[in-house]
């Protein structure tokens, strides 16, 4: 029963870590609080849905093409809409970011109603036993693949030229542009490689859970919470708060009932930031 | 605003009194919710707008506001005595909620509204005597319609000079002076001897009591409340467009910004449907891309230009 439960835990926080990475990427090194990531998580479930029933491509196979038009979708709205706008600050971004959710939210509402949608794969029904606790097939699908990406985005933060950029420029901005690092195009990547994550982790969602535009909201919710646990920014910090969240919501319900699980992630989240507003793993290194 | 303009406003307040008599029901109703946002508006733009700490949060202390008059009225309050519970009510939690938060800045403090903002749902969700998610009736005005959309509209429109002339007040005392310099520098001006954290959170109990009321209002005036509707986050983001369409920082801004925001808003729904919430998006987008310092901004920059030849650095 016990090992029950910690397996749903740790097979919910895989989702939610990469939900967050790509939330916590864009509030770290951006500096841009995205309020359309919700949708844009949702947009990717979508995409991969229409993937699937048009084309019959595995939605685990939909994550890395969700995640690319998603890519494309983001650096759009960056160099749109964000970069020309935002010179006013926070409340400038928090209220354009809004309104392209509000746009996304529409558009989806249009296109594929409110109705709450579900993805069927054929080994959808397959699960096994682990030492008495039962395992989805397709939830341990989500949960490797979900940690796979993760480890891919932190070697690209590490190895490439590009990622090293990034992390130059959320280190020191002046610093960053003095040795001739192109600010503007690595919050453009980054922002895009945000919204990337978005896509795939709504592909991935969709691979298990139902969804509809009316979860917008609550994933914003969750994201929130993940990115704040893990420190913003840090990759592996969302990674270790998306399990954390996972872990305290399995346990909420069972100690409080489901009634109380969304304030307890709220709670904690106001918790980290008033105790260690740089996150649980994180240094005091991001504004 | 000087001395010459107050028999000038003083009619325009006459005139806008003496609306509701002639309006019919529907327009009474959106010139009701205009100056309900003018309010919440206003709120919201003391914190950001002069002090420069966004409560992204702020309408759970409208839900204070109408959950603490639907309690009282429910325990036989009659409902002018409930305005002044709703006010202590949400003093108490400004305080007790801005003792701790308000140390943070930027973002985080933005966030942590919000989380905030989510447990306070939760808790009336789950307990008793709020109707729980349900949602909770109030008692009904003892008047017939035509009367009721009268009183409601004179009542929101009373609080919103109230709001106003709050604001205005404050912006010419010391308080005023401080919590500007707060928003130019906080170090330098705790340095300087104010007390930044009785100033934080005094300010955020003056926003949090405009908010409040204007929740009493609202919840007598629809008779039925529920988590969902005075929690709802779009309350506090229509009440940040509105501050920009405006101008964010300004005294009349957030009034101004009320009354195109409510009238966009009335055509967008009356004649977009099902794409209103993305006109709403594209309109909002728009605004901040045209007049990113708001209407009432870019007036008093204009003027300011006339009069001093002066360029746009130093505006504001």
């Amino acid at each position: 029963m016990e090992l029950q439960l910690v397996c749903n835990a740790l097979l919910l926080g895989g989702v939610y870590a990469l939900m967050g990475a790509g939330f916590s990427l864009q509030w770290g090194i951006s500096g841009i609080i995205n309020l359309a990531y919700g949708a844009m998580v949702i947009l990717g479930s979508y995409l991969s849905m229409v993937l699937f029933n048009t084309f019959h491509i595995d939605p685990f196979l939909g994550i890395p093409l969700s995640g690319a038009a998603l890519f494309i979708l983001g650096a759009a709205i960056y160099r749109g809409i964000l970069q020309p706008l935002s010179k006013g600050g926070m409340v400038f971004t928090l209220i354009l970011t809004f309104a392209i959710r509000l746009i996304l939210e529409n558009v989806m509402l249009v296109l594929w109603s409110a109705d709450y949608r579900t993805i069927r794969v054929a080994y959808g029904g397959v699960s096994f036993d682990f030492f008495g606790a039962h395992i989805p097939l397709v939830r341990l699908l989500a949960f490797v693949v979900a940690m796979i990406t993760v480890y891919l985005l932190y070697l690209f933060m590490k190895k490439t030229k590009t990622g090293k950029g990034i992390q130059a420029v959320a280190l020191d901005r002046i610093g960053a542009q003095a040795v001739g690092i192109d600010i503007q195009r690595m919050y453009l990547v980054n922002f895009a490689l945000g919204s990337a994550l978005a896509g795939g982790a709504g592909a991935l969602w969709a691979s298990i859970y139902s969804f509809s535009p009316h979860l917008v909201g609550a994933v914003v919710g969750k994201v929130f919470i993940v990115a704040i646990l893990g420190g913003l920014g840090n990759i592996w910090g969302a990674a270790a708060g998306g399990i954390l969240l996972g872990i305290a919501e399995t346990a909420g319900v069972s100690f409080f009932g489901a009634e109380w699980q969304e304030s307890l992630g709220m709670v904690i989240m106001v918790a980290v930031l008033l105790w260690r507003p740089y996150g649980l793993l994180g240094k005091k290194f991001f504004a | 605003m000087t001395k010459k303009h107050l028999p000038l406003l003083l009619l325009a307040l006459a005139a806008l009194g003496s609306l509701p008599f002639f309006l019919s029901g529907y327009w009474a109703r959106v010139l009701t919710v205009m100056f309900m946002y003018g309010v919440i508006a206003q709120g919201i733009n003391l914190m950001s707008g002069f002090m420069g700490y966004v409560p992204f949060g702020n309408a759970m202390f409208f839900a204070v506001g109408g959950y603490s008059t639907a309690v009282a009225m429910g325990a036989g309050i009659p409902f002018f005595l409930t305005l002044p519970v709703a006010a202590c009510v949400s003093v108490v939690i400004s305080v007790l909620i801005g003792l701790p938060v308000l140390r943070l800045r930027g973002h985080y403090f933005a966030v942590a509204t919000i989380g905030v903002s989510g447990a306070l749902m939760s808790v009336v969700q789950n307990v008793e005597f709020t109707g729980g998610a349900m949602g909770t009736t109030l008692p009904i005005l003892n008047a017939s319609p035509a009367q009721a959309s009268v009183f409601f509209y004179l009542a929101m429109l009373g609080l919103l000079v109230v709001a106003n002339v709050t604001t205005w007040l404050i912006l010419r005392s010391r308080f005023g002076f401080g919590i500007r310099a707060i928003r130019a520098n906080e170090d330098a001006a705790n340095s300087m001897g104010i007390n930044t954290t009785l100033f934080k959170v005094l300010n955020w109990s003056i926003s949090a009591v405009l908010t409040s009321l204007s929740g009493s209002f609202y919840a007598y005036w629809m008779s039925f409340i529920s988590p969902d509707e005075m929690f709802n986050v779009m309350i506090a983001v229509n009440a940040i467009v509105i501050l920009l369409v405006g101008g964010l920082g300004t005294v009349l801004g957030p009034m101004v910004g009320a009354v195109i925001f409510q009238f966009v808003s009335e055509v967008a729904w009356s004649s977009f449907g099902h794409y209103h919430l993305a006109v709403l998006g594209v309109a909002t987008i728009i605004i901040v891309a045209l007049i990113p310092n708001g209407f009432v901004g870019r007036f008093l920059e204009l003027r300011r230009k006339r009069i001093t030849g002066q360029t746009e650095e130093g505006a504001r």
